[in-house]
């Protein structure tokens, strides 16, 4: 009988900092060729049970280990990182932070370089591995200037270049825009079909249950709750802790109580006209370089009342384009009007007063000795008096699900909480409009879809405009889509004009998901996109 | 993420050299250069600097920002030398004085004065001849060396595997440090917060900064730990490495290797004559009555 190529027996670990356990009883066998797809939210202990597989746990965190790991049979216990790596591949989360070579072709090769490889057969494998990705086109290509998607294929590039018998993908689609992730996951399929095992992490079930993965690990708190065939997982998990299929959500829901209405920007009416333009591009051009313009003629309105999606591909200049809004960019040709006056001639601090900017990543501005401080610096940098910041404090936190962790370093928070301490931190400003670059990035279901529902009714907010990838957040809280792609403006309308175009939405990297299927199947009784949940009560 | 400086080929002459060649000549280069504190010797270097600069091809656009950078320090601390008479005394012993200004005021009954000498006027050029060489000769290097052979070609100076990759990613640092640096500033402006308008004492100031550098510094932190685990996870410093990319040395750069070690020999046996030392021309002297 063929040995498995991992076997997980009773595998407990503790961070040595940490006094409660990461994971706990850990057991289970992959067998070759299969797709296991582990999910569960964030702390679940699914990222440490990667870290222990490779051997990151304990090697690099260190920490106690209970249980075994076998690969073919063996306990790697006491094997060098290097042995390990040469059997099981890790593709981490962000490409960014997995990426050490200068150009691809000098990326895919690093491991094979430390293997001391012969420099023939060196290139050999890496133009094979590059081939196979279909990525061979960037093979001299300096890493820093690919976009998230190819990025994301050179580091499995990188990896598969090794030729291990394991792949570990820990969160492979976060930082994907959904074709990419769809071919990322295509790929998986067929490393899987030729024999390969591969332990996928991931958020984005339903994107996942597409390629049908042998079977799902379903983990929480730090232990396996389910794990079997993909169909059992909707039986054992919450609806609201992970993303399932439309119809499944609107088959179990229909047996809960109807969700409760979201009164989108309560604030919104009242303060004005809704003709009145917040922000207004005229005609902008912006580029890095002189020599290279990326983006052309933008022309735009955002009115009171409005909740604009902006969707399109990675690179597509919807960052660029934000950053127009605050005034960190301006413009090379046309201009940016904030509450009537010209970006040109205002610094960054006073529109900040008007206009709130949730950065993508939280690590580029978290600084304080404690989250109260960190939510308090932006409005004492706007003169807030000290009652109305300690209220804005309280206020932020609540919404982001943090008031516990008032008094901690945020520095010492998870990925997912920092990002939360982020967004607090501007939603504690009180700016008027609010516009948030990828806001769920790296965030579990449960928590994103808290916190949007949370934000959208603040009566602060007279609008709100944010970057996403996940489609779904378009049709559940946006009144406006906007489309962008090579650096223009390709649609903007309500969603339900702009997200039934398939032809349009696949030529810009988007993939109709279930829950935009059957929102636009029931538009004639609704009349408006809902949540899968509040379709189950129409 | 690490970035890397911006090079694009630009079929140079400093690019036509193999990078090891070019960084033993820029070594001799610099240490020649710091040898001398006479103008005239001085000048073949800021000759040289000047032609390996007007052959790059690296355009004035691009470089604009360091070499405004650069410039300006060097100029700063030419006037200030030559204003407060420090820095070059120790190779002068005797001043020729041109003319002096006294201010019309005292204070404490200190009149500030400004002696114009000939020593320090010529101090003065000759510092800004001896940095700006030298300061042109190393802007110059982000732009000429391709950064995906750093790694190789300290590889090649005779570096060990690790250290010659350690210097490959202390390379691309820096760019990386500008870059974080520029996301961090724009995010904590985008929270109200103004650099310009820090006020207080030096340490208040210091405190205030600190929304600047503790992001800066964790995030450098956490990067190189991901980098860290990035090499581990494929086997990093198991053993002896092969490097892909092979350099090829030709009769042009055993040339300028060769050159670049006649001018270092040159210089240091011209030092140990005596030559070479701090020169005011006679004429000078004279003129100012010496």
């Amino acid at each position: 009988m063929a040995v498995s190529p991992l076997v997980v027996e009773n595998l407990s670990f503790r961070y040595r900092d940490r006094s409660a356990t990461a994971i706990r009883e850990i057991s289970f066998e992959a067998h070759a060729g299969e797709i296991l797809l582990i999910a569960g939210a964030s702390g679940c202990g699914k990222t440490t049970l990667i870290r222990c597989i490779n051997g990151l746990a304990p090697r690099s965190y260190k920490g106690e280990v209970g249980g075994q790991i076998l690969l073919y049979g063996e306990n790697p216990k006491d094997w060098k990182l290097s042995q390990i790596s040469q059997k099981i591949g890790t593709v981490l989360q962000d490409p960014e932070r997995q990426i050490l070579g200068t150009k691809v072709v000098n990326e895919v090769a690093f491991g094979l370089e430390n293997l001391n490889v012969a420099r023939e057969e060196i290139i050999d494998r890496v133009d094979e591995a590059l081939k196979f990705l279909k990525i061979f086109h960037l093979r001299e290509r300096e890493t820093f200037t690919l976009s998230g998607g190819e990025k994301q294929k050179v580091a499995l590039a990188g990896v598969l270049a090794m030729r291990p018998s394991i792949l570990l993908l820990d969160e492979p689609l976060a930082s994907l825009d959904p074709a990419s992730a769809q071919d990322a996951l295509d790929t998986a399929r067929l490393l899987a079909d030729q024999g390969m095992t591969i332990l996928m992490v991931e958020h984005r079930v339903e994107d996942v249950l597409r390629i049908q993965p042998n079977r799902v690990m379903f983990m929480s708190e730090g232990e396996i709750r389910y794990l079997g065939i993909p169909s059992g997982l909707s039986k054992v998990a919450n609806y609201r802790e992970i993303k399932l299929p439309a119809s499944e959500i609107v088959e179990r829901a229909k047996l809960d109580p109807p969700p409760a209405e979201i009164k989108i920007l309560p604030g919104a009416a009242g303060r004005g006209s809704e003709k009145e333009a917040l922000v207004r591009f005229e005609e902008v051009a912006f580029g890095y370089d002189a020599e290279v313009e990326v983006l052309h003629g933008i022309n735009l309105e955002i009115k009171r009342g409005d909740v604009i999606a902006v969707l399109g591909p990675n690179g597509a200049g919807k960052t660029t384009f934000v950053k127009h809004a605050i005034g960190l960019l301006k413009p090379k040709a046309g201009r940016v009007l904030v509450n009537g006056h010209d970006t040109k001639q205002a610094s960054v601090a006073q529109i900040a007063s008007t206009l709130g900017y949730v950065f993508q990543s939280p690590s580029h501005m978290l600084f304080a000795p404690t989250v109260r401080e960190e939510l308090a610096f932006g409005p004492t940098n706007l003169k807030h008096s000290k009652e109305q910041i300690e209220t804005e404090v309280k206020e932020a936190l609540r919404i982001v699900n943090l008031s516990d962790k008032e008094q901690d370093p945020p520095l010492a928070l998870s990925f997912g909480q920092q990002k939360r301490v982020s967004i607090a931190a501007i939603l504690a400003m009180q700016s008027r409009i609010l516009v948030m670059d990828e806001p769920t990035a790296g965030q579990d279901y449960q928590n994103y879809m808290n916190f949007m529902d949370s934000i959208l009714q603040l009566p602060s907010f007279e609008a709100i405009l944010f970057i996403t990838h996940d489609v779904d957040l378009a049709v559940i809280y946006a009144n406006r889509v906007l489309i962008v792609n090579d650096g223009r403006l390709i649609a903007d309308g309500k969603p339900q004009d702009v997200l039934r175009d398939f032809d349009r939405l696949k030529a810009n990297r988007l993939v109709p998901t279930s829950l935009l299927a059957l929102n636009l199947d029931r538009l004639g009784a609704t009349s408006r996109f809902m949540r899968a949940e509040a379709l189950a009560h129409v | 993420m690490l970035v890397a400086w911006r090079y694009r080929n630009r079929k140079s002459l400093i690019q036509s050299f193999d990078p090891r060649a070019w960084l033993i000549f820029y070594a001799c280069f610099l240490v020649s250069t710091l040898a001398f504190w006479d103008v005239r010797p001085l000048l073949f270097f800021f000759t040289l600097a000047m032609f390996v600069l007007f052959t790059s091809g690296v355009t004035w656009k691009e470089m604009r920002r360091a070499f405004l950078f650069i410039i300006g320090f060097v100029v700063f601390f030419a006037i200030l030398t030559f204003l407060t008479g420090r820095g070059g005394s120790e190779l002068y012993g005797q001043e020729h004085l041109i003319r002096q200004y006294k201010a019309s005021f005292s204070i404490l009954g200190w009149t500030p004065t400004l002696d114009v000498t000939v020593e320090r006027a010529f101090y003065a050029v000759s510092q800004l001849v001896r940095v700006s060489s030298i300061a042109v000769m190393t802007i110059l290097i982000p732009y000429s060396l391709n950064p995906s052979l750093y790694g190789v070609t300290f590889k090649g100076l005779g570096l060990p595997d690790k250290f010659a990759y350690a210097m490959d990613l202390t390379m691309r640092f820096i760019p990386t440090f500008a870059r974080d640096f520029q996301l961090t500033m724009d995010a904590q402006r985008a929270r109200g917060y103004e650099i310009e308008k820090l006020n207080g004492g030096i340490v208040e100031q210091v405190r205030k900064m600190a929304p600047i550098f503790v992001p800066v510094t964790i995030h450098a932190i956490i990067s190189s730990e991901d980098i860290i685990d990035a090499m581990d996870l494929r086997a990093f410093g198991v053993g002896p490495r092969t490097w892909l990319e092979v350099l090829n040395r030709d009769l042009k750069d055993r040339v300028l290797i060769w050159f670049g070690v006649a001018i270092l020999v040159g210089s240091l046996i011209a030092g140990f004559m005596g030559y070479g030392k701090f020169w005011v021309p006679e004429a000078l002297l004279r003129l100012a009555g010496g």
